[in-house]
């Protein structure tokens, strides 16, 4: 048997959900793994839900529900949905900085808040981490880059089986020199969020 | 910077998109001619070809339809080019009347089909499964499963097309589009340029008389082509026992990952089936013999299992055959790797696990949806909303596809009903003429193109009731911004061929014809007024760029963006002031201590808002 990791990613469309699965894929590559990534285009892009995968030492592009080892969400309401499909004793990182959905930004529904999501998550977790996704970003010079800083951070817990020097390299690889500077940073504000 | 997909070198290994491995496959095969109408989960094979069309030799062009796309396809295969035509499970439908052909005239320089099918409906209308247009028309049928394959498997299909003469089908599903794996390259094929067309009716014109001789070479060919599935590498026996199973598509993925959970590697004799039709039969009555129980994975329709059952009878074998009828694996929707475990568990005997995931049996309380939407800025709303404003729920609203397919959601409500891409005006003018009800019917740019025209010729003709709206956002806006040929720009440049839809449509012989740009409310509310007051075939087109593409393409920057007046007490949602929070809906407006607010991050800067409610301002905004 194979050693297996499977990582599930959501967010809303438009934050960069899948530039950072693709990132995490090539990574994965360049660290020598047997990698497969997910993603699902088309409708959910409209503002939409965006799902996506990265699976070690597997075949499949999907996860089941309580298959994932790694939950990460770009926004928490999305991390909560997501929960299912994290196995028991699970790591979750999640952003604490909400995107209400329009029913919910015009008040017609209510959501759940970051405390309430944050207790929920925290208590069917092995181990969690809320991080301001999209505060990190703008620090690290664009908004975007938060879904890196997230990376970071899973990196430095050590829930990655390669390390940030591999993430680094591969941003600085597929990256324009500009873009590979801010997401450097973001690297490193991300992990320094578990300190 | 060079792409991998047409410079790499062999033996390079490269993380591909499922589609783009497609594209390597195609370009290692020497492909020489790319057709395709675009639609989720095939657009990023044409979207490539198209970016890398001017460092690439070959010919492509995004076409009017599926079966536009593949009769040029056809022509050029019979003038000898190889020729790859794409487009998504529903297109198949409108490609059909060719593709049955096809296979009679055959193939001299090579044909594939992609056909890009969606089990689950993840951006479709219906989860048809077109490995059975394999055998209605006589196809030779590869299923890949990984990104790797997905190359292999382009490239081996139209090697084998080619070398037979014979139209091939390469059949995905939404996983495997959109999977990303590493492939490693191989050095590409070169192919002399095509020989033209070698005149010979017998062959290629399909008179009565032609066509029995035809059909019979057409058989004789497919016979051929089973010998070369027989041997085909992408077919293999593995493990042992007296439990069997069958799997095709990216069911293998889910088998293989999850014998190797359960421990079962080896224990279990599997078949892992690629290259899927025509069956081959002796490779499958080998794997069968000496099987107690035979399982079948296969996302959709039982094809495999009722063809494996059909072999087990010829062969007088008893086994026990198992797939979706009557179970214990579903005919809809896709499958996963727990699901087929499952199926594994039952088949083997073995106990089922305890269910485990991190909620335990305590479900995620129910959380407010977030449904796909238009976005801010959208010209769709503007012309939804103007529509709405004149005919409320007393029209019945013929919807077609495309982005503007959203617009069913509430508060704009407008789309009543769907059938296909172009029905929005037939099945419209059908709807209108049963019981004199009046119909509004809504159609995009590109579909307008697609199947819209034959439908407004129809109603000019019979003389139909209908109001049709054209949502001319000058490109193809669902599947990722494909020119169409109307469109003004493409990525890569100008288009210097422009069809002009207003022409087309007076063309066609509509007298009553309005063109307005949707974020002017009042001249589109005074158009749809006057249109309404008319009878017979009337159209309005209103044109509009998509914001995004206007963005992305057009280099359009944002000048302004609205914002409430804070002073404005009938700006509060509670229904007391012009509504436009709950008519308009646009993403960006939300509400902050019961006040409406508009988020300057999200506005586009279109202006509609401001035209319903006076307390809605404009200010100079960041360039976005």
């Amino acid at each position: 048997m194979s050693t297996r990791l499977r990582i599930f990613m959501t967010g809303v469309g438009g934050q960069g959900t899948l530039t950072a699965t693709t990132l995490l894929a090539r990574a994965a590559l360049a660290a020598g793994l047997p990698v497969t990534s997910g993603e699902i285009h088309g409708m959910a892009q409209r503002g939409g839900v965006v799902e996506s995968t990265l699976l070690i030492g597997c075949k499949s592009p999907k996860i089941g529900p309580g298959e994932a080892d790694i939950l990460l969400g770009f926004e928490p309401l999305e991390t909560l949905r997501a929960l299912p499909y994290l196995k028991p004793g699970g790591v979750v990182l999640s952003s604490s900085e909400t995107m209400p959905p329009p029913s919910v930004a015009t008040g017609k529904e209510s959501a759940p808040t970051v405390d309430d999501i944050r207790a929920k998550v925290t208590a069917r977790c092995g181990r969690s981490c809320f991080m301001p996704v999209r505060s990190l970003g703008v620090q690290a010079g664009a908004v975007q880059s938060g879904n890196i800083a997230m990376l970071g951070a899973l990196c430095a817990m050590g829930a990655l089986p390669f390390g940030r020097d591999v993430l680094a390299k591969t941003i600085s690889a597929t990256m324009k020199p500009k873009v590979a500077e801010i997401n450097l940073k973001a690297l490193d504000l991300g992990a320094a969020c578990l300190a | 910077m060079a792409s991998p997909l047409l410079s790499g070198a062999p033996g390079e290994t490269h993380l591909f998109l499922g589609n783009e491995a497609i594209v390597r496959g195609a370009i290692e095969a020497g492909i020489q001619f790319v057709t395709c109408y675009p639609g989720t989960p095939s657009s990023e094979v044409p979207d490539t070809f198209y970016r890398l069309s001017p460092g690439g030799s070959y010919t492509f062009e995004y076409s009017t339809n599926e079966k536009v796309a593949l009769e040029v396809a056809g022509g050029a295969t019979l003038a000898g080019a190889l020729c790859l035509t794409t487009m998504k499970h529903v297109g198949v439908n409108v490609a059909a009347d060719p593709l049955l052909t096809l296979t009679y005239t055959g193939a001299p320089g090579g044909l594939v089909l992609l056909s890009a099918d969606d089990p689950g409906c993840h951006s479709s209308q219906n989860e048809q499964d077109n490995r059975i247009y394999a055998r209605l028309a006589g196809l030779p049928c590869f299923e890949p499963s990984s990104a790797q394959e997905a190359k292999d498997m382009t490239r081996a299909a139209l090697a084998t097309s080619r070398e037979v003469g014979h139209p091939a089908l390469l059949r995905t599903t939404t996983r495997v589009n959109h999977l990303r794996g590493p492939v490693t390259l191989a050095e590409p094929t070169v192919l002399p340029k095509p020989a033209g067309f070698q005149k010979n009716p017998s062959r290629f014109v399909p008179i009565p008389a032609f066509s029995r001789p035809m059909h019979l070479r057409q058989l004789e060919r497919i016979e051929q082509l089973r010998e070369l599935a027989e041997k085909s590498p992408f077919n293999v026996v593995s493990g042992g026992g007296e439990v069997g199973v069958v799997a095709s598509g990216i069911g293998r993925a889910y088998l293989s990952d999850a014998l190797d959970e359960m421990g079962l590697v080896g224990k279990v004799k599997v078949l892992d089936l690629g290259f899927t039709y025509p069956l081959p039969e002796k490779l499958i009555t080998g794997f069968m013999t000496g099987l107690k129980t035979l399982l079948v994975v296969e996302e959709l329709e039982p094809v495999l299992e009722t063809e494996i059952r059909a072999l087990a009878q010829k062969l007088g074998l008893t086994l026990n055959i198992l797939g979706k009828t009557p179970g214990p694996l579903p005919r809809n929707d896709e499958y996963d790797t727990a699901m087929v475990a499952a199926a594994l568990r039952q088949v083997l005997g073995l106990p089922e696990p305890e269910a485990t995931c991190a909620c335990g049996t305590d479900p995620v309380v129910k959380l407010p949806n977030r449904p796909p939407n238009l976005c801010a800025g959208c010209p769709h709303r503007a012309a939804y909303a103007a529509v709405r404003k004149i005919f409320g729920d007393s029209a019945v609203y013929s919807s077609d596809i495309g982005c503007y397919t959203l617009g069913i959601l509430p508060p704009l409500k407008a789309a009543d009903f769907l059938i296909c891409m172009g029905s929005s005006i037939s099945a419209g003018c059908g709807a209108a003429k049963a019981a004199g009800q009046t119909v509004v019917g809504f159609i995009g740019d590109s579909t307008f193109f697609h199947s819209g025209m034959t439908g407004l010729v129809n109603a000019v003709y019979n003389q139909h009731e209908i109001l049709v709206v054209i949502l001319d956002n000058r490109t193809t806006a669902m599947t990722g911004h494909q020119p169409n040929p109307g469109v003004d720009k493409t990525i890569l440049g100008d288009n210097e061929s422009k069809v002009d839809i207003e022409a087309v449509v007076r063309g066609i012989g509509v007298t009553q014809v309005r063109k307005v740009n949707p974020l002017n409310q009042k001249a589109t509310l005074k158009a749809i007024e006057e249109l309404k007051d008319l009878s017979g075939v009337r159209v309005l087109i209103a044109e509009e760029p998509c914001p995004l593409f206007a963005r992305r393409t057009l280099g359009k920057k944002r000048v302004q963006v609205a914002y409430v007046d804070g002073d404005c007490a009938s700006a509060a949602a509670d229904g007391s002031c012009g509504d436009c929070l709950n008519t308009l809906a646009c993403p960006a407006f939300l509400v902050e201590n019961g006040r409406m607010a508009i988020d300057p991050l999200l506005c586009s800067g279109c202006m509609l808002c401001l035209q319903f409610c006076k307390n809605i301002k404009a200010r100079k905004g960041d360039a976005k």
